[in-house]
């Protein structure tokens, strides 16, 4: 049972990461590879204003917001300064690195018994309450849930059909008159406003910031996103966002799963991730080739 | 569609497990390994243990435990400590392969990882956690807080800073353990005693790690005192350290080092480029003096960990509870010197240190 949950926590926290990196990867097709210092800069954040007694939802709109500018730092070195994608993202991703050092004053920062949002005195009830154990699950859900629902409206929103156009089709922006370049440093901004969001709420979950956490959340978020996305490609009545959610949560239970069979050290553990994306790769191209033919 | 995935999952399996069967054996001890895996380990962990057991003719505990131990990082002082860990509870009679089930996971500096080892851990209903170095320790406290699980950590340097103790070496919760704090002011005293002309200290230490930040700032404090100064730098990864090790070789008289993964890590090319200029380096602990500091007033991570082992002894039979221990510090520092490198820099080191050391070294192990 608790492998379940603990699956479901860690798949719906990181689920928010993937929703952000869809937007990147997917919708802009930017390979922005800033996420690994938006995650823990979030959590940085988040852990910083805890311990300065700021409450905890405020901690999770600051640390989006955060986010926020780093996007738009990547997505303005990327437009502006014309630096190739790939590199503006790592650009951000190793300064960041010593911004969120000094943030957080050191590598690691431990706030326990501060209140959360996992846990305050408005959930003080239901986690002494026989369904206690669900306490973290539940409240993600909800996080992931209202992320989810908004994402969907803003995507429906003239900005968000420029989104999606910018990363098609950018030559269609640019006959509607607007610029690309904005439309994908709001992308940009969005996607690293979730990551940031992503990590404040798992360190809220931790208790504790530290700067190691962030190395490979592109990773996690890039798997999320294709087992997501090409496993559920079939699958007219999911969302794309929703479909994200689920390979999020898949992807944890995977890495669960190969650890509790035991038949992998962990230390095998990347490979067996790079071994799985190849496969839902390859199987995705397959029947992409056959529905072609 | 499906079938196809199903087959390519199946294949990934395969494959995997084909993998592990020929390079396994390494270190892993599961529950559900094959046979021939849990042999060879028992028998490793038998030779580790057989001294103990001779010395003391233990008595087997009462009980079969299943234990935890969750190491975030591969690393000789961390290795060490699990070694010495297992070496303590066997001490107590809770022997390996005996009456003992060790699951053992690394997650190779990977924190996301971390979080997943311990909920493996308590989805297989362990008996205790051992959580070896800090991120380990506040990974498996935050996890644990609400189950009954009880957390022995090892090798946190200031479980005070990392909220898992109190001021008065009380636990915050189901957790206790040992720290791995250096004797800062017997070091700088033996670095005295050793090279009495010398004035600056260099100290190199990785940003990303808080255990070096916090010894870093004990060292500045303390330095004064004796009539150092310290010159550090600080690296953001095993790639800075060449130049950085260049640069502070310029500056300073000696180096010094702390128990700073990423560091240690670089020891060997550290130590060679301090030989070509003759700038001695000083260890933290026993395994960089083997491996060519000249000497150091540090911990042995074997005895840590053993205390760390007894500790746990003392939990898993309900002779105490781990909430009610202090977490505990090894009082006394010893000296460790290696004679193969004061020869290679000409250096006599001093009587009485040598007179009263743990251990010295006559040669370099590479």
């Amino acid at each position: 049972m608790s492998i379940i949950l603990g699956i479901l926590e860690e798949g719906l926290i990181y689920a928010i990461l993937a929703l952000g990196v869809y937007i990147t990867y997917s919708i802009l097709d930017f390979p922005d590879l800033s996420v690994d210092s938006t995650f823990p800069m979030g959590a940085a954040v988040t852990a910083a204003l805890l311990l300065a007694g700021v409450p905890s939802p405020a901690a999770l709109g600051i640390s989006f917001v955060c986010g926020v500018l780093a996007g738009i730092v990547t997505g303005l070195i990327h437009v502006k300064l014309k630096v190739v994608d790939l590199l503006s993202g790592i650009i951000v991703m190793t300064g960041l690195y010593s911004i969120n050092l000094a943030i957080a004053g050191g590598a690691n920062l431990a706030f326990f018994g501060q209140d959360t949002i996992f846990e305050n005195g408005l959930t003080a009830p239901l986690l002494s309450s026989p369904a206690g154990d669900f306490t973290v699950t539940i409240i993600s859900f909800v996080v992931v849930m209202a992320v989810k629902l908004l994402l969907d409206a803003y995507l429906k929103t003239r900005s968000g059909y420029l989104l999606r156009a910018a990363g098609d089709n950018d030559t269609l922006v640019t006959s509607l008159a607007k610029d690309k370049g904005t439309v994908k440093i709001i992308g940009l901004a969005l996607a690293n406003g979730l990551v940031a969001l992503s990590g404040s709420v798992y360190c809220q979950k931790q208790g504790f910031f530290e700067i190691s956490t962030g190395t490979g959340s592109i990773v996690i978020g890039l798997a999320s996103v294709i087992i997501g996305t090409k496993l559920f490609k079939r699958a007219s009545f999911l969302k794309t966002t929703t479909a994200v959610i689920i390979g999020s949560i898949l992807y944890k239970a995977c890495i669960a799963a190969a650890m509790a069979i035991g038949i992998f050290k962990t230390s095998y553990m990347k490979f067996v991730t790079a071994a799985l994306f190849l496969i839902i790769l390859v199987i995705s191209n397959q029947s992409k080739k056959k529905g072609a033919a | 569609m499906m079938k196809k995935t199903i087959a390519a999952l199946m294949i990934t399996a395969m494959t995997a497990t084909a993998m592990t069967a020929c390079g396994g054996n390494s270190g892993q001890t599961s529950t559900s390994a094959a046979p021939e895996t849990t042999a060879a380990e028992t028998d490793a962990a038998a030779g580790d243990t057989q001294a103990a057991s001779d010395s003391g003719a233990t008595a087997l505990a009462d009980g079969e435990y299943t234990i935890g131990i969750g190491q975030f990082a591969v690393h000789g002082s961390l290795d060490n400590c699990r070694e010495g860990f297992l070496q303590g509870l066997a001490e107590a009679g809770i022997v390996e392969g005996e009456n003992l089930t060790v699951l053992y996971e690394n997650a190779n500096t990977d924190g996301g990882m971390g979080t997943q080892i311990i909920s493996n851990f308590m989805s297989k209903d362990v008996d205790l956690i051992c959580a070896i170095a800090t991120p380990m320790a506040q990974t498996a406290y935050g996890a644990t807080k609400r189950a009954d699980v009880p957390v022995i950590y090892t090798a946190v340097t200031d479980p005070v800073l990392a909220m898992l103790a109190t001021e008065d070496r009380m636990p915050v919760g189901n957790i206790t353990g040992t720290s791995d704090k250096l004797p800062v002011e017997e070091q700088l005293q033996m670095i005295r005693e050793i090279l009495p002309d010398a004035k600056t200290i260099g100290i190199l230490y990785s940003t990303s790690e808080v255990n070096s930040q916090a010894t870093l700032e004990e060292y500045k404090a303390a330095a004064p005192e004796f009539g150092f100064e310290i010159v550090e730098t600080g690296v953001s990864g095993a790639a800075d350290i060449p130049l950085a090790t260049d640069n502070l070789l310029e500056k300073v008289d000696c180096l010094n080092n702390l128990t700073d993964n990423t560091v240690v890590s670089s020891l060997p090319m550290i130590l060679d480029k301090a030989n070509k200029k003759g700038i001695p380096v000083f260890g933290s602990e026993v395994e960089q003096v083997k491996i060519g500091c000249l000497a150091s007033m540090g911990l042995d991570y074997i005895e840590l960990g053993k205390q760390t082992g007894h500790m746990a002894a003392q939990v898993l039979t309900g002779q105490a509870q781990a909430s009610e221990l202090p977490f505990e510090i090894i009082e006394q520092a010893s000296f460790y010197g290696n004679t193969a490198v004061a020869e290679n820099l000409g250096i006599t080191l001093p009587e009485e240190l040598t007179s009263s050391a743990a251990e010295m070294f006559d040669s370099i192990t590479n």
